[in-house]
């Protein structure tokens, strides 16, 4: 179903939100993983604001939809969702960087409810995210297993055994990302070590494959809604996205992978957010 | 001391595998939770009954033993109770980060079957034997090592995993296992029991070397020595309390098993003793290196765990 005007500029007002709240996150402790947090914005934004069953009241619901973000070090995006959705109060995300903070440099279901596996090591969320679907499944509940990985983590030989499993095992209520937003601590994805063709190699593990923009709101919707693409087959959406997408001085450069911030840089990052809460004001307005 | 009952004459030897399969068959039929899964491992583990029984509790991966433990870790985030067995090398050292995180630090229900465990796979040589597969999940906090020593024991054991939450290892080798135990004994994790109460010294064994350390505790008996023999089952979390008394009633302890001497019953007995009663630990078991390839019985005689070489050793160490 495609997004109505007003229900498409509510999602960009949370993706907006959501990245106003990575950058609190990041002005609390100095530093963080930026890039990756906010080119994945709009997927988490969907996912949390659009399409998931869960309750922030419950968090272990049984009939809850279930999110693994495999590419733990993204999780100020993850942080940034659950405060918005009620996970937790907004003043914890000033505790990021903190000894007593429920919100490490990655994430931990121990210590914040809604977070659904221990990720931070790359290659292991869609293994943990397959058995989820295939446990769901087993006891013939409907919910939807979603897993995000980063394109740099496609080197992980565990991601294709995990794969394969999943195709094997037939599990379409899994529908993972790939957040290709072309660049890795090392520099470009496909010069430090290229999975490419990405969607050759994912349909020829047997999965049901789609390629959007990634950073716009309703193609991630849309292809999230059609999900799964085929019956009887695990489906992947490789979102072609902008690595520190909203702040202009970092996007598209690997630099801003984990970031320092300085106090010039925080200026112009809020500036650039200021902007865009400003295009998005108007944006209600004319909708009036 | 309170010591079980056990049969001095051991009754029939049981083929461990065969056991853990009838065992996790005998729990799934009264446990919905407990699904089995495989990595072309099945029959090899003994789990080729469950899967007659229970078709749709049984999965199966293909060889790939790390994916295998992040699909244990979700199944079991939904409820379910997976047993999940293969050769101990390929569930412990290989998938061992996979170990660490997704059933650790995640805290996920989920049983890791270690079969063949030791120097079991005598011949094939050093990539099949699992001599460290206890020292490097005994880093791991939260996880129960489970290293039963007779067929009686792998039942209660396996029991026993499927009733607590929490991840666990459970350890068991190949070669036919003599039977200690009578039903009645009692089996909780965390637990030793004691077989002997005697005064001169200790010989805490576990898993696979249970039988020959009963042996060899049986000869020193005969011998006019006082021995306090120790079954540990539990490597982790370890009776303290229990090593602790028999440290102070024998002044001296001696640990005995198919692994290396690094990291495992050994070293754990001699982690707590040192800390909490300084006591001589002399451990039995493999030395810093890649063992030899060759019969079974012979490599054992190679590295001094035959029950006659377990007597020597205790009675030089007497002297």
């Amino acid at each position: 179903m495609s997004l109505s005007a007003q229900e498409k500029l509510e999602l960009e007002e949370k993706a907006l939100a959501l990245r106003e709240k990575v950058l609190r996150m990041i002005k609390a402790s100095g530093s963080g993983h930026l890039g990756g947090a906010l080119s994945s914005t709009e997927i988490l934004t969907a996912l949390y604001f659009r399409i998931m069953k869960v309750d922030p009241e419950r968090p272990d619901w049984t009939e809850r939809d279930r999110f693994v973000l495999s590419a733990g070090h993204k999780c100020l995006i993850l942080y940034a969702a659950l405060a918005e959705k009620g996970f937790l109060p907004e003043s914890y995300l000033d505790s990021y960087g903190d000894l007593k903070s429920p919100l490490p440099g990655h994430p931990s279901m121990q210590k914040q409810p809604g977070v659904e596996a221990n990720t931070g090591a790359l290659g292991h969320g869609l293994s943990i995210a397959g058995g989820m679907a295939m446990g769901l499944r087993a006891q013939k509940k409907k919910n939807r297993v979603f897993v995000l990985m980063g394109d740099g983590e496609q080197a992980e030989g565990s991601n294709w055994e995990a794969a394969a499993a999943a195709s094997y095992h037939k599990l379409d209520n899994l529908l993972a990302f790939v957040d290709r937003n072309g660049l890795q601590i090392g520099g470009k994805t496909t010069e430090v070590m290229s999975y490419e063709p990405l969607e050759e190699r994912w349909a020829a593990f047997g999965w049901s494959v789609r390629t959007i923009d990634g950073n716009d709101i309703e193609q991630v919707v849309e292809a999230i809604e059609s999900a799964p693409f085929e019956a009887g087959k695990p489906s992947v959406i490789i979102a072609d996205t902008v690595k520190s997408k909203g702040l202009s001085f970092a996007e598209g450069d690997a630099a801003y992978h984990y970031w320092k911030a300085n106090a010039d840089e925080l200026k112009a990052a809020d500036e650039d957010l200021k902007k865009a809460r400003e295009i998005l004001e108007n944006a209600r307005k004319g909708l009036k | 001391m309170k010591t079980v009952n056990w049969n001095r004459t051991f009754t029939e030897a049981k083929d461990p595998r065969k056991t853990f399969g009838e065992a996790l068959t005998k729990v799934g039929s009264t446990i919905p939770e407990v699904i089995a899964l495989s990595t072309d491992s099945s029959s090899g583990s003994g789990m080729g009954p469950f899967a007659k029984q229970f078709p749709e509790r049984h999965y199966e991966f293909g060889i790939m033993e790390q994916g295998a433990i992040g699909y244990a870790a979700g199944l079991a985030s939904t409820g379910l109770i997976p047993f999940y067995a293969a050769i101990a090398p390929f569930v412990t050292a290989r998938p061992y980060e996979m170990f660490r995180n997704d059933l650790g630090y995640m805290q996920q229900n989920v049983k890791v079957v270690g079969r063949c465990a030791g120097l079991t796979y005598s011949h094939l040589g050093p990539t099949h034997h699992s001599l460290d597969d206890i020292g490097i999940i005994r880093t791991i906090p939260g996880v129960t090592i489970l290293n039963p020593g007779d067929p009686v024991s792998i039942h209660k054991a396996v029991q026993a995993a499927a009733e607590f939450k929490g991840p666990a290892y459970i350890r068991i080798g190949s070669p036919p296992m003599p039977g200690i135990y009578n039903e009645d004994v009692p089996f909780e994790a965390g637990k030793g029991n004691v077989l002997m109460d005697g005064t001169d010294v200790t010989i805490i064994a576990t898993g696979t070397m249970l039988a020959n350390a009963v042996k060899a505790a049986m000869t020193l008996e005969s011998e006019g020595l006082s021995v306090c023999l120790i079954d540990m089952h539990t490597v982790k979390p370890l009776d303290a309390e229990l090593v602790l008394e028999a440290a102070e009633r024998t002044g001296r302890i001696v640990t005995v098993e198919e692994h290396y001497v690094t990291g495992g019953l050994g070293s754990a007995v001699a982690e707590l003793c040192s800390a909490r009663r300084p006591t001589p630990v002399h451990m039995i078991g493999v030395q810093d290196q890649y063992a030899s390839n060759g019969p079974y019985d012979e490599l054992l005689g190679l590295y001094g765990l035959q029950a006659g070489q377990i007597a020597d050793t205790v009675r030089n160490l007497l002297k």
